[in-house]
């Protein structure tokens, strides 16, 4: 009782310094804290469906990218959360488009499909761009970061909500079977295609709007990068090292590796992503479940 | 239309299916083995490529030669790496358990080692040297030497490792892993001292091949990704495990991106590609040569 | 109450005072650049790196940067954006309220210049860019960023056909690769071409992560055109003349547009760069710039390599003109603004002047390299050498 309680005071302590945040730290760190927030919209998304399925998903940048692109189209020609919302709604509809045949394989078979399906996507897009003679998409006049770093709050919590209420409901758990044994699951009646497919349509919307958000303050659409298949690395990255069987494991994992590029890119840039891939074969050897998992056995353990 | 005709696609086509296979074959070897996802094996051909740029940059000795030592390097990492990291994982239950997406992870910070290694001791630059660049002329096409090495060298190293696999008592043993591992080690087969060799000769065949493509394009840090992804897609388009498909991918492949932008334009290469890729996944999810039952 | 009125006055008089006092000698002006230093676009962009270390490292050795008349020592900031432009505006941002840089010096390539345009406009600071160049740049509000490119899309068309047609080229083959700045040079030359004379004999577009260019090649050759346009950077332009040597493509006029300035390129292809033309525009060789020749052997002494006829020329300018206008009026940003805006500027590429963000002085010309030598070989004023018909490929 006095654990959750603890709990829940962390929770509306940690809200409301990000509520407060731009009042009280500068441009650069409200940019850092805009990073992180992405980063754990983006990463919770990813746990909603892979972390909980076991289907690995190299695909979630190109939700993100899709997104991007919708709002670089749209800019200053629709409100602004009209936008926003219809980049959400294509980044679904994308994946309810390529769930149906990518959900069909699975393990390896379906960790490079999705890279694949990422690519395509990319040079399709790439395609068009090059018949619509663009020569990549300035975008003028974009709100205030402040006002964006509120969005993506939103996008955060939303997504912490997401996954959080996922994971206790039936659907989480028939979600969890599936990645257990799939065969089984299905044979004592999981209805396993309905599940996986929706739970990858509720995890593409979020990202779709995190592209969005993160075009405008890039001001500037170029299929390559923000395609790129290092988004969709940098997500399950982030998921591995914080733990991805919950809500909680992304903040984890988002908030290290945000927090560690900042103390260490500025200064050896090169030493910080040689440092980034020991630690990720360490996380990967020795904490197994991530932050969160570990801090969690560390407590049972504790309590035993 | 007559070029598609011409002996200039069609020598293309055979030296980039004998890259593919050759880069395809150790990351398949690797996976079929033991479901490992190495994402680093592009990276690990770059490896190969700067230890050859340097043999002929500082003592004047071409591929045909160094490609042994980086062979034998890329083999000493494989073995490295085996030993340290992969046989704990392969043990430990609760990693085995999810294997693929911790061998992804676990290349994955393999690859960004190698990558900003070699960029933090050699510089970014793209590297490249000549040698056995002078032109023969096959037919009515025009061909530079060293690319006909990589397809003599690449297409022995290929069949002889798929040879080796298939009537070898190693080899035999091996795809025993491969396709029963509980049953195999019933029958009393090593399974440690066949992995430890599989990733040797895997992560030699990397070494190798980027070996021989330091003599035609050039050698950069980060030039390792785009091998990964090709190679992943050959033995996907085969199926996992299965060497003789990964060989049949590799030649769709390089039809594709031969003929295929021959035939429509060079701006669908990559979406050409990957359609096929996916496509063929999706027809047979278990690759053209994989088998249904797993 | 007192006293505490007393202390907060002095504190406010000491603040006012550190204000007011003219800093210390020693006190340096922090320059901000954030750049690509590992990634792909690393092995182009170091080269402008170094450009800017050189002249800060020259600027200092001379007792610092004249600031309206103090010299004070320089001190550059640098952060990688690790060759992803959608992590520039943080870095530009972190520069100006983190480090609270006093000048800012630009990052490597077009969209890093593009992502920062609005963090540049948010706190009215005012920056030369150097190797950005599209026609998109013209839609940028004018006042925080400038240009000195002359090697924008839509007046290198017109120039390039002008220039094929002096050499008599009557057929003309394009490939390009599917990247903005090649497709606006498809799109410019094109236009050109259309009443121009010259025949387009075909025009095809590849996609970025080409493998093997022999199929775009070889068509090409069968049409055996006089000039052969190879709109493609660096990775594919390597592609493509490789394929080139291979099959002996042998137009007299032969084109490659982003790679053969660059120091690597020279020392992979050697002899066989020769005759081959690419866009620039500056060359040491241009004897009316007395400064560029000095520099030419200063930065090749000191990194062992030539400097990039285009990139490096670029970022070296924008170093120029930020050094004479603070010398003029020191680090107000309005002043700035305004001595940039209006100023006729020296640098090693002749005389620069900026018509709202754009370079307006400085013709559109083209390299060809001789010699392993670039030479200005178009328009005719400013030549430094003739144009010669690209020889026979070579071991």
């Amino acid at each position: 009782m006095k654990e959750r309680a603890l709990t829940i005071v962390s929770i509306i302590a940690a809200l409301a310094l990000f509520v407060g945040a731009p009042q009280i730290v500068n441009a650069y760190w409200l940019g850092v804290a805009l990073q992180l927030l992405s980063g754990i919209a983006l990463t919770q998304s990813w746990v909603a469906f892979s972390g909980l399925t076991g289907y690995v998903s190299l695909g979630h940048a190109v939700f993100y990218g899709a997104g991007a692109y919708v709002m670089a189209l749209l800019w200053q020609s629709a409100a602004l959360w009209e936008i926003l919302v219809a980049s959400g709604f294509t980044a679904a509809a994308l994946a309810l488009l390529i769930g149906y045949p990518a959900l069909r394989v699975r393990g390896p078979y379906f960790v490079i499909l999705t890279l694949g399906l990422s690519e395509l996507c990319k040079y399709v897009v790439i395609a068009i761009e090059a018949a619509l003679e663009s020569s990549g998409r300035l975008l003028f006049d974009t709100p205030d970061p402040v006002f964006l770093y509120y969005i993506m709050l939103l996008l955060a919590v939303l997504a912490t909500l997401l996954t959080w209420g996922l994971a206790r409901s039936r659907w989480g758990a028939g979600l969890r079977a599936i990645r257990e044994d799939e065969t089984a699951a299905s044979t004592v009646g999981v209805p396993v295609t309905f599940l996986k497919i929706m739970a990858f349509v509720l995890s593409a919307f979020i990202p779709g709007v995190v592209g969005a958000v993160w075009v405008l303050r890039t001001t500037f659409f170029e299929p390559m990068q923000l395609f790129s298949p290092t988004t969709s690395f940098t997500i399950v990255t982030m998921a591995v090292i914080g733990g991805s069987d919950g809500a909680p494991g992304p903040i984890f994992g988002a908030a290290f590796i945000v927090i560690l590029s900042e103390l260490l890119w500025a200064r050896a840039p090169q030493f910080y992503l040689v440092l980034l891939g020991i630690l990720l074969i360490s996380f990967v050897l020795f904490i197994p479940r991530g932050i969160y998992g570990q801090l969690t056995a560390l407590a049972q353990r504790r309590r035993a | 239309m007559d070029q598609i005709a011409s002996t200039q696609l069609l020598l293309s086509a055979l030296i980039l299916a004998s890259i593919y296979a050759l880069v395809a074959l150790g990351l398949n070897l690797i996976y079929g083995t033991m479901r490992l996802l190495n994402v680093a094996h592009g990276d690990l051909m770059m490896l190969g490529g700067y230890f050859s740029y340097w043999v002929f940059q500082l003592v004047g000795i071409g591929p045909l030669w160094s490609m042994f030592g980086a062979v034998l390097l890329t083999a000493i990492l494989g073995a490295a790496c085996y030993l340290s990291i992969v046989r704990y994982v392969i043990g430990n239950r609760e990693l085995a358990a999810r294997l693929e997406a911790n061998s992804l992870l676990i290349f994955f910070g393999f690859a960004i080692i190698i990558q900003n290694g070699l960029s933090m001791a050699f510089t970014s630059d793209p590297r490249s040297y000549g040698y056995l660049n002078s032109i023969l002329a096959v037919g009515d096409a025009r061909v530079e030497l060293n690319r006909l090495a990589v397809l003599g060298l690449g297409t022995v190293a290929s069949a002889g490792c798929v040879l080796f696999f298939q009537f070898s008592r190693f080899g035999l043993a091996t795809r025993a892993l491969i396709q029963q591992r509980d049953a195999a080690s019933l029958v009393g087969i090593n399974a440690d001292r066949i992995q430890l060799l599989v990733f040797c000769v895997g992560f030699g065949m990397a070494g190798l091949a980027g070996s021989l493509v330091s003599m035609t394009e050039t050698v950069t840090p980060f030039g390792g990704f785009p091998y990964t992804i090709s190679a992943f897609v050959v033995i996907i388009l085969g199926g996992l495990g299965n060497l003789g498909g990964g060989i049949l991918g590799a030649v769709l492949l390089a039809i594709i991106e031969i003929y295929g932008v021959a035939l429509t334009s060079a701006a669908y290469r990559s979406i050409l590609l990957y359609g096929v890729f996916i496509t063929v996944l999706l027809i047979r999810p278990q690759g053209l040569l994989g088998r249904s039952a797993r | 109450m007192s006293f505490r009125n007393f202390a907060l006055k002095a504190v406010l008089a000491a603040a006012a005072l550190s204000v007011a006092l003219p800093s210390y000698a020693a006190d340096p002006v922090k320059i901000g650049v954030g750049i690509a230093k590992t990634g792909p676009f690393a092995p182009a962009a170091i080269p402008t790196l170094n450009a800017y270390q050189m002249w800060a490292d020259d600027l200092n050795a001379k007792g610092g940067m004249d600031v309206a008349g103090t010299k004070r020592p320089i001190q550059l900031v640098v952060y990688d954006d690790q060759s992803d432009f959608t992590k520039e505006a943080a870095i530009y941002e972190k520069l100006i309220t983190d480090d609270k840089v006093d000048l800012l010096l630009s990052p490597y390539a077009t969209p890093f210049h593009f992502a920062i345009v609005g963090v540049l406009e948010r706190y009215k600071f005012p920056m030369v860019g150097s190797t950005a160049a599209s026609v998109q740049l013209r839609t940028i509000k004018p006042g925080n960023i400038w240009f000195p490119t002359s090697a924008i899309p839509d007046k290198m068309g017109p120039e390039l056909v002008s220039l094929m047609k002096k050499q008599g080229v009557k057929t003309v083959s394009i490939s390009t690769l599917q990247s903005p700045f090649a497709q606006e040079m498809e799109k410019y030359v094109k236009a050109a071409l259309t009443d121009s004379g010259i025949k387009l004999l075909s025009s095809q577009q590849y996609a970025m992560d080409v493998k093997d260019m022999t199929s775009i090649v070889s068509a090409i050759k069968k049409e055996q055109p006089d000039a052969v346009l190879s709109l493609s950077f660096p990775a594919d332009s390597i592609l493509f003349m490789k394929a080139a040597r291979e099959q002996g493509l042998t137009a007299p006029f032969q084109f490659v547009l982003v790679g053969p300035t660059a120091d690597f390129f020279g020392k992979i292809f050697g002899k066989n760069l020769d005759g081959v033309m690419t866009m620039g525009h500056w060359s040491p060789y241009q004897t009316k710039w007395p400064k560029g020749m000095p520099f030419f052997e200063a930065y090749s002494k000191k990194f062992n390599q030539a400097p990039d006829y285009l990139d490096v020329a670029l970022a070296y300018m924008s170093c120029e003109i930020t050094e004479a206008a603070v010398a003029k009026v020191g680090l107000d940003k309005e002043k700035l603004r305004k001595e940039i805006s209006s100023t006729t500027f020296d640098t090693i590429d002749g005389p620069v002047k900026f018509t709202g963000v754009e370079n307006s002085t400085t013709p559109t010309m083209f390299l060809q390299i001789q010699d392993g030598k670039p030479q200005i070989v178009w328009p005719p004023k400013e030549e430094t050498a003739p144009f010669q018909k690209k020889g026979p490929w070579v071991n």
